[in-house]
């Protein structure tokens, strides 16, 4: 029981993918300073476990509501995340002291669907499906929630490492990988679609 | 379609949490017991007009003669569009600069609650849905919700605070942008299938 808890729970640390995701999230709160940083990426990181908790409970009733299908799921985390893409390339050179400069990033994009993304909404709704013990899903949720914090948490230090001007450096590179990772979304999703259609 | 799926999404894009700010702003200098009774009739003036655009809708694609697919297709990118706006706002949005003065008409109801968006998804789906009983149950449902918690507005922003009530309004982008896609996905499924 542990041992298959805990590979549920790697799998799903491995889509949440916190080590790829880190550098993203830390150039979208650049402009903060440290300990607000850290602030804000806890209380993200708390929102995304709410959301992948309410996932297991209650996605599937949730998109039958809506009758939503899991291919428009992937999706729209693909297309907001590729909108998010073109913001962080694309970012107009900022002049002067514009209402929204400080904007803190709250829930979209860094809780869903950075770390709750569309791919960890429907890996918990099948796994959870497959589960019949609840609370042993729960606990993998928790297990590799534990383990994202504490590696978002660690970003902030890398700010440290790197510098401002690195930092600005990478807010364009992060923003192309990005890109690549938001079309990866689109590609599945759309490949979902094209089955249903024949 | 069902209900359900209906009331959410005419309830979303009506958007109410994010009109309360709007509203408690346009409200300021009026006195609370008088503020319930404008709130009320400008929902009551937004319902007549959602209904009327309602009846409107069937008539008129009726003699347009325009097709499921592009009614789909068509529903999913205006509301594309209002998700958009909600999840990434922008100051130059009409929310910005409203005139000031007792509120009449606009810009409450006309176009905050019943904007041209709103009116647009009830007259595309007006037409898509057959039966009238469950649009018209749709819109009264989503109406009836929206005047709670426009008149439990200051009361909600007191509870959640600015964040609690921005983390709502985000996750309610979050599920239109996913209905959205969805509708366009239906209108494309749609198209394939009635393509010959």
């Amino acid at each position: 029981m542990l041992t298959s808890t805990l590979s549920i729970a790697l799998m799903y640390f491995l889509v949440a993918n916190p080590i790829g995701n880190s550098p993203t999230i830390l150039s979208l709160v650049k402009d903060f300073d440290f300990d607000q940083q850290k602030k804000i990426i806890f209380r993200e990181a708390m929102i995304s476990l709410l959301i992948a908790l309410f996932f297991q409970f209650f996605g599937e009733l949730f998109l039958g509501i809506l009758q939503v299908n899991d291919f428009a799921l992937t999706l729209t985390g693909g297309i907001v995340l590729f909108l998010l893409a073109l913001q962080m390339i694309f970012q107009k050179p900022e002049n002067g002291e514009g209402p929204q400069a400080k904007r803190e990033p709250f829930i979209v994009p860094i809780a869903t669907p950075l770390i709750s993304g569309p791919g960890l909404m429907t890996m918990i709704m099948i796994t959870s499906k497959a589960e019949a013990n609840d609370f042993k899903t729960t606990l993998a949720i928790l297990v590799a929630w534990i383990g994202v914090t504490l590696v978002l948490i660690g970003a902030p230090y890398l700010q440290k490492i790197i510098g401002k001007r690195g930092m600005a450096a990478l807010e364009k590179v992060m923003g192309m990988i990005l890109g690549l990772i938001s079309m990866e979304m689109i590609v599945k999703g759309t490949a979902l679609f094209i089955k249903t259609l024949s | 379609m069902t209900l359900p799926t209906l009331a959410i999404m005419l309830f979303l894009i009506m958007d109410p949490l994010g009109n309360i700010s709007s509203f408690q702003h346009l409200l300021r200098d009026i006195p609370p017991k008088k503020r319930r009774k404008i709130i009320i009739r400008e929902m009551l003036i937004a319902l007549a007009i959602m209904i009327v655009f309602n009846f409107l809708g069937e008539f008129i694609f009726n003699v347009l003669h325009i097709s499921e697919t592009t009614l789909k297709l068509t529903a999913g990118v205006i509301l594309f569009l209002v998700a958009i706006k909600i999840l990434f706002p922008s100051i130059d949005s009409f929310r910005a600069n409203l005139p000031s003065g007792e509120p009449f008409v606009t810009p409450l109801a006309v176009p905050l609650i019943a904007g041209p968006a709103l009116l647009a998804t009830i007259m595309l789906f007006a037409h898509l849905e057959s039966s009238q009983p469950i649009m018209l149950t749709a819109i009264l449902l989503a109406w009836f919700f929206a005047v709670i918690i426009l008149l439990g507005g200051a009361r909600l922003q007191r509870i959640l605070g600015p964040n609690g009530l921005m983390a709502c309004e985000r996750l309610m982008g979050m599920v239109l942008i996913l209905l959205s896609i969805q509708r366009f996905l239906e209108g494309i499924q749609h198209f394939v299938k009635t393509c010959p």
